[in-house]
């Protein structure tokens, strides 16, 4: 009987590797809008305790907040779902819940058993996967003053902050301390391995607005000297290094120039 | 049943559930697999015709002509800068969006363009220039392309060297400057039947109308040794080269243009 189960776990590795061999394709991705560039779904436990999924958008974010903010000073992880937050987190002032309380930031309350008036109409301002929901923002409204870029969610987020279009707050209270800062305004340029291709123009400037130093130092890059961390254009689109970013919401991959500046000579 | 020949049979019943599934999967006829596409008119090639809101709102389908448009701009202009997928009915391209200056709109905009006026959304008698419905709309336009270098297939024309030979110049941008990269890599690719000779691809002609990244790396991913699946019959199911090379680009019927040394 053993050796039945061996010889149907084959059939189905056989099945399995038929499978992976199709599954790998050759054709264009479909581009998201620009409204869901940057969405992502948390559902660690939302859906095993009944509710909808989370859904996400980072551009509603992004336009009050830095990336350091929630992603260093609350501890979200950088992959959907890896932080895995619960409902009892939230109620406790963590992750979402850090803003989002009574008196907190947000002007509404996340996960809690009080006030339970506008159940279930406040849940589903989160709680909202597979449902329709009238958002007090809308994407296309919201951002219309917004200076444009081409790709991603089409808007330039640098420049929205560097012209005062949006205005970024880098503390939570309770959570954040404030500290010193470290200044580093070193641009890195960077010499691509394949012959032709532009250098790379890397500025710290630019990423210590909405990064500080935490989000990428050390465990993205060790940033110790220039040229400890080695990587590759392949693990860039797998989704690290500067994938852990570019690719999911800040501005995509696709924009080669907008990093390959230097025109070789 | 001897446990030997138990085991044996088992792994038949495997393979050829593999088989089975690689068959089903792949949807085609084994006989099927290494067909070209029956040839389409000329002027048709590459023509096609858009419907995913048009008749759901009362308008006829959209039509659109590649060959009108590589004319005068390169693939980049629309399928990088103005967002364009490389799937038909797959981009939302909406009215209000047109209005916006996105896709179509962002040159038919009744206004001037190139010292040309463009037709738009703003001008009710020009509707049928595009909600036509009909794939082959444009077909007396096609005669102006009787001066550039011929080839034997798709449209009939040479657009590479039409390029090369000055004949016509493309914009290759909208507002965006394209990457200067200096990518000039000739890649030779081995078949894998012995009989047949290699395929030359050069990089060079490819990014003269191309950005990187509509190639990279969602059709060829960038990893070395990886393109063990990419073969023919996935080509002409419509991966890989098959994206353009089908539809749009030079049609896979011309072999020698890819497989230099075939003898035909």
């Amino acid at each position: 009987m053993k050796k039945y189960a061996v010889a149907v776990s084959f059939l189905f590795l056989a099945v399995l590797i038929s499978f992976s061999a199709l599954a790998q394709t050759g054709v264009k991705k479909k581009r998201p809008r620009p409204q869901d560039y940057g969405k992502v779904v948390l559902n660690a436990f939302s859906e095993k305790a009944g509710l909808s999924g989370v859904v996400f958008n980072h551009w509603l974010h992004r336009s009050k907040f830095t990336c350091r903010l929630c992603h260093i000073d609350i501890g979200f992880g950088m992959k959907a779902g890896s932080t895995g937050i619960r409902a009892a987190d939230n109620m406790k002032g963590y992750y979402c819940g850090a803003c989002h309380k009574a008196g907190g930031k947000a002007n509404f309350e996340a996960c809690t058993k009080k006030n339970n008036s506008d159940y279930p109409k406040r849940c589903d301002r989160c709680h909202s996967l597979g449902k329709v929901v009238a958002f007090e923002y809308e994407f296309s409204a919201y951002t219309a003053k917004f200076p444009k870029e081409r790709y991603g969610s089409g808007i330039d987020w640098e420049k929205a902050e560097a012209d005062g279009t949006i205005k970024l707050s880098d503390f939570v209270e309770g959570l954040s301390i404030k500290k010193q800062q470290l200044t580093q305004s070193k641009e890195l340029e960077l010499v691509p391995k394949v012959e032709g291709m532009p250098d790379i123009i890397f500025s710290h400037t630019k990423h210590t607005v909405w990064n500080g130093c935490a989000v990428c130092h050390p465990d993205i890059f060790v940033g110790v000297k220039k040229g400890t961390t080695k990587y590759t254009m392949v693990e860039i689109f797998e989704g690290k290094y500067c994938g852990a970013c570019h690719g999911n919401v800040a501005f995509p991959l696709m924009d080669c120039q907008r990093c390959h500046t230097k025109h070789v000579s | 049943m001897p446990y030997k020949t138990r085991i044996l049979t088992l792994l038949i019943i495997a393979g050829a559930a593999a088989a089975f599934t690689l068959y089903v999967l792949g949807g085609r006829e084994a006989s099927a697999k290494y067909d070209i596409p029956k040839a389409l008119p000329p002027e048709e090639y590459g023509n096609i015709v858009i419907d995913r809101l048009s008749t759901k709102n009362g308008e006829k389908p959209v039509s659109f002509s590649h060959w009108i448009h590589r004319k005068k701009h390169t693939c980049r202009v629309c399928h990088t800068e103005l967002e364009f997928n490389m799937k038909t009915n797959t981009t939302e391209i909406t009215e209000a969006a047109n209005r916006q200056g996105k896709f179509c709109g962002a040159c038919h905009n009744g206004k001037e363009h190139d010292g040309v006026q463009m037709f738009g959304h703003t001008d009710k008698t020009q509707c049928s220039k595009c909600h036509n419905g009909n794939r082959s709309a444009g077909k007396d336009k096609f005669k102006e392309l009787a001066n550039l270098p011929k080839n034997k297939y798709g449209n009939g024309v040479d657009w590479s060297r039409a390029v090369e030979q000055g004949l016509i110049k493309p914009q290759h941008r909208h507002t965006d400057k394209p990457l200067e990269a200096d990518i000039d890599k000739t890649l030779k690719l081995e078949a894998e039947w012995f009989s047949i000779p290699p395929a030359i691809f050069p990089h060079k002609s490819h990014t003269a109308w191309l950005d990187c990244s509509n190639c990279h790396p969602d059709i060829f991913n960038i990893k070395k040794r990886t393109t063990k699946h990419f073969v023919m019959s996935r080509l002409l199911a419509g991966e890989f080269c098959g994206v353009c090379h089908l539809a749009v680009a030079f049609p896979m019927d011309d072999c020698k243009r890819c497989h230099p040394a075939v003898v035909k």
